[in-house]
């Protein structure tokens, strides 16, 4: 879009602002703001371009300096002053054939204040003239009057926009959903409210920052510095084309979360103004407390309480002070949600808002249930793509990650779910996005019973404060995974016959009559091996399934259900599937496509229930490599570590 | 110690693989295609190409009823498009269209292209029916468009080098974009169908004009049934008044009127789905605010998909 962009001399000092509705400055800017919350009056107000591109408009503001006499410029003057400001941008649109008559020296604008009103200065300052000689027009317009009336609607729509960050499109269907009444003078109403300071008005990308001092190569990360930076997901711009909405030959865009509404730079992102995060304190966040409160374990108990007691603390008031992380370490059956509760308990209590965000979809959808149940007269929002009721206001927000792009300094507790999951693993955008969203002072929680490695490095140095839940909540310690000497799948299925030794062990798990879960590295690999199996397993129920299988919703419901007795499977049930008795098998657990998270993912579908604790785990393959090394240690270092603060069960008794 | 090989193996076979570029569609870095640059060679594949249009009116694959049912002449003589609208090719296009990738806009124009052949063809082997101007037609020796292009572009002295290239082919005088209306042009930031023309138009070294504009902000046909289509395109679009474009658009119909032909306009849109879109589009042009252009021209349309 194309804004208006002004200049305005407040006393001693100039600002720059863009606008959407220049009537609502010059009324604010005339006294008549006064009613609405200005106290400053300004002399003079200079429009220097009514239709600037937006993008060009925010960098002229954000990079805005003063200099000396600028109430005796010229429209000369001032353009020469935006065309140093905004070099880059014109050589490269120079460069891309635009044709653009980007500030033309006739539509810049000179207003003197007459009393309440303003004066068109038709004279350039350098032309020695009296003005008061000068045939000046008042500018007519609408009053103070209808000021005051829009000073409720930009009060309603910072409310409505509390904490978020969205494209112009968004607000609007925002508007249309909660203040249909607002639908016509919207615009009027967010510049209001950016004049008093509720809104923040500015364009989805921000320029790049300046190139490396040093003339390296021009090429890739450090011409990529150089490019504008989307707002949203952090993600540098890569995209550019001709905009019909802003008339740029070279209008940036960005490839990397177009998913949710092109981000562009002449796209007008609308933000609130942050607020100050709440402390979130609770009322007995002691161990043994929350035991009777929520019917926590003891382990489970002792870590929820060391994260209150971040969450509690004072934080430095400075805005740009980053949001505390914390990492809940938790390990796989321990009840991770329900450690959550308590913190967000302490966050509503204290009138804040708490954010639990997930990679997947349907752990949002199975939360969500299990969260409304603990909190019953809390508002909670349930936010994942095409979800309904996408612009409430909630206590409790539940939302997969890629919402959290909408989002901005508006949670005081941030609880990050899966965090090593995918595709939050690996996406730094996702990362970006989760940051964004809580309060500078706030809380940033991670969940996770397979942190990514530089977290496990950064706890190891003491550069995240965390906790560790190494048991499970019954008690049980976790099944250490037994390794398997055994060829390679493809090996097995070019012999036509499963090793003696796997065929074994998968018969006595049948035998305890327990479920399989046999993960295999690739999908190629389901089809033939299930065929196998069924050959070499008379009897059982055997099925397979893959992200590519339509079926596989219903394939996993039976296997719950316990009418498929082995289920072949790809990581996709790594995690999020519990079978009450049930082993695991994982075939080439030397393939690289397994790293030491999935291998303690898998591991840890085993023996999830207090009936059968003890489940087995087979790690099949002809190598040991590092990954399964690690697994194995750090499931072995998590039982040592609950034996030795006595949390398992065996050494209570 | 233990060194792992394999690891040691993958990493050098990295190295002397070649980086396959990310592919368009699927978001994979496949081996790339090498007729449709920018896609997989597994997307290209999987496209629903339409080869051979069995409704030879408006080149559908499938028997059409709607052009056996009411075929009143009107002024545009037949469609040709590229592929079936598909759901994966609906994914595809919003993919475009209303999520902006721009990037594909050069992947469909290509495609495009291709479906410019299957009207070459069609036109060629004179299996569509003419609605007019039957005197004029075997006159009509392909002099060629050089005369209309002025200059010849780049592409045209280049493509002129490769010896299977035949000078005689049909070859459409100019292309017309089927317009957006201004406000979804501010919303969208660009009008698709004038991209997917700009590159057959440089592929081609055909002309392309913006003629056309959209009269009355129609809301999105996607929403709506046929019949309410039919009823809602009757005066959306007009001639454009643009002087300079007016006069472009003379000199272009005198100079196909002096050699003894009419002037073959070829309209541009991403979809055909009743056709009401184009044929209003193909009115709008016949009405010409210097007087109608009956008879003096030849009007067909080109889409990316056909539905």
């Amino acid at each position: 879009m194309k804004v208006t962009l002004y200049a305005v001399r407040l006393q001693e000092r100039w600002e720059l602002w863009i606008s959407l509705d220049l009537q609502v400055d010059m009324l604010w800017w005339s006294g008549a703001g006064a009613g609405v919350g200005n106290s400053i009056i300004a002399e003079q107000l200079v429009v220097l371009s009514p239709s600037l591109p937006l993008g060009w408009a925010v960098k002229l503001r954000d990079s805005w300096k003063q200099a000396v006499a600028m109430e005796s410029w010229s429209s000369l003057h001032w353009r020469s002053y935006a065309a140093a400001a905004l070099k880059a941008e014109l050589k490269q649109e120079q460069r891309g054939g635009g044709t653009l008559e980007w500030l033309p020296l006739q539509a810049v604008r000179r207003y003197e204040r007459r009393g309440n009103g303003w004066a068109v200065n038709e004279t350039q300052p350098c032309e020695i003239t009296n003005v008061s000689e000068v045939a000046v027009e008042t500018v007519a317009g609408p009053g103070a009057a209808w000021l005051a009336g829009l000073d409720e609607a930009a009060r309603q729509l910072a409310a409505a926009l509390e904490g978020r960050s969205l494209l112009q499109p968004e607000v609007e269907a925002l508007i249309e959903e909660r203040l249909p009444g607002l639908a016509g003078q919207w615009q009027a109403a967010a510049q209001l409210a950016q004049l008093q300071g509720r809104l923040v008005l500015t364009a989805a990308l921000a320029c790049g920052e300046r190139a490396a001092p040093l003339r390296l190569p021009w090429r890739g990360a450090s011409s990529r510095r150089a490019l504008p930076r989307c707002l949203r997901c952090g993600s540098a711009a890569t995209g550019a084309a001709a905009c019909a909405a802003c008339g740029l030959a070279g209008c940036a865009y960005c490839e990397a979360c177009l998913a949710l509404g092109r981000s562009r730079s002449c796209a007008l992102l609308v933000r609130s103004a942050p607020r100050p995060a709440v402390r979130c304190t609770a009322g007995d966040g002691t161990a043994a407390g929350l035991q009777r409160r929520w019917g926590l374990g003891a382990a489970q108990a002792a870590a929820a309480a060391a994260a209150l007691g971040v969450l509690a603390e004072r934080r430095g008031r400075s805005a740009d002070s980053r949001p505390e992380r914390f990492l809940l370490w938790a390990v796989t059956g321990a009840g991770k949600t329900e450690i959550t509760f308590p913190l967000l308990e302490a966050a509503l209590a204290a009138g804040g808002r708490a954010l639990v965000a997930t990679p997947r979809r349907d752990v949002v959808l199975e939360l969500a249930p299990r969260i409304a149940r603990a909190f019953p007269a809390a508002n909670l929002a349930v936010l994942y793509g095409g979800s309904p009721g996408r612009w409430d206001r909630a206590d409790i927000t539940l939302a997969t990650t890629h919402q959290l792009l909408r989002f901005h300094q508006g949670f005081d507790l941030v609880i990050i779910d899966e965090l090593d999951a995918f595709p939050f693993h690996n996406d730094p955008m996702l990362a970006f996005a989760a940051e964004q969203a809580c309060k500078p002072g706030g809380s940033f929680i991670y969940l996770s019973a397979t942190p990514p490695s530089d977290m496990q490095r950064q706890t190891a140095a003491g550069r995240l404060r965390h906790a560790k839940v190494p048991v499970r909540f019954h008690g049980h310690p976790l099944p250490l995974p037994t390794r398997l000497r055994a060829e390679a799948v493809h090996h097995m299925l070019k012999r036509g016959r499963l090793p003696k030794a796997l065929l074994q062990e998968l018969k006595h798990s049948m035998e305890r009559s327990a479920q399989i879960f046999l993960f295999v590295s690739r999908i190629v690999h389901i089809d033939p091996l299930l065929n196998l199996l069924r050959r070499q397993l008379p009897g059982a129920v055997i099925e397979g399934t893959s992200s590519k299988d339509p079926l596989r919703a219903e394939k996993v419901a039976a296997f719950r259900e316990r009418r498929i007795t082995l289920l072949i499977t790809t990581t996709i049930l790594e995690r999020g599937v519990t079978v009450a008795r049930s082993d695991v098998f994982i075939l080439d657990a030397d393939s690289s496509l397994f790293d030491e998270a999935a291998l303690v993912q898998m591991a840890g579908r085993a023996g999830r229930s207090k009936e059968d604790p003890a489940g087995r785990v087979f790690m099949v393959s002809p190598e040991q490599n590092r990954a399964q090394r690690r697994a194995v240690a750090q499931i072995r270092a998590m039982n040592d570590a609950a034996r030795k603060q006595g949390y398992l069960q065996k050494e209570k008794r | 110690m233990r060194v792992e090989w394999s690891n040691w193996l993958s990493a050098a076979k990295m190295l002397l693989a070649p980086a396959h570029p990310v592919c368009l569609f699927c978001g994979k870095a496949h081996a790339p295609s090498a007729q449709t640059p920018g896609i997989c060679l597994a997307c290209e594949s999987a496209i629903p190409w339409i080869k051979a249009p069995r409704c030879r009116t408006c080149g559908r694959p499938v028997g059409c009823p709607d052009c056996s049912r009411s075929r009143q002449p009107g002024p545009l003589l037949y469609n040709r498009s590229a592929v079936s609208y598909t759901s994966e090719m609906r994914e595809i296009l919003g993919q475009y269209k209303y999520r902006g990738n721009e990037r594909l806009a050069q992947v469909l124009g290509l495609m495009l292209d291709r479906a410019y052949n299957a009207m070459q063809e069609a036109m060629e082997n004179g299996s569509v029916s003419r609605w007019s101007y039957t005197a004029n037609q075997n006159a009509v020796l392909e002099a060629d468009s050089g005369l209309i292009m002025g200059a010849a572009s780049p592409h045209k002295i280049w493509s002129s080098l490769l010896p299977r290239k035949r000078t005689d082919r049909w070859q459409a005088d100019l292309l017309v974009p089927v317009p957006v209306s201004s406000t979804r042009l501010a919303e969208r930031g660009f009008n698709q169908a004038g991209q997917l023309a700009a590159v057959l138009a440089a592929r081609r070294g055909i002309l392309q004009l913006p003629l056309l504009v959209r009269t009355q902000h129609t809301a999105k046909q996607s929403f709506k049934s046929r019949a309410e289509r039919l009823a809602d395109m009757k005066h959306a679009f007009a001639a454009s008044t643009d002087s300079a474009l007016q006069g472009q658009f003379a000199s272009l119909l005198r100079n196909s009127l002096d050699s003894g032909r009419p002037l073959r306009i070829v309209i541009v849109d991403d979809i055909y789905t009743t056709g009401s879109t184009l044929r209003a589009c193909a009115e709008a042009l016949i009405r010409q605010p210097g007087g109608s252009l009956e008879g003096k021209v030849e009007i067909c349309s080109l889409t990316w998909a056909r539905s």
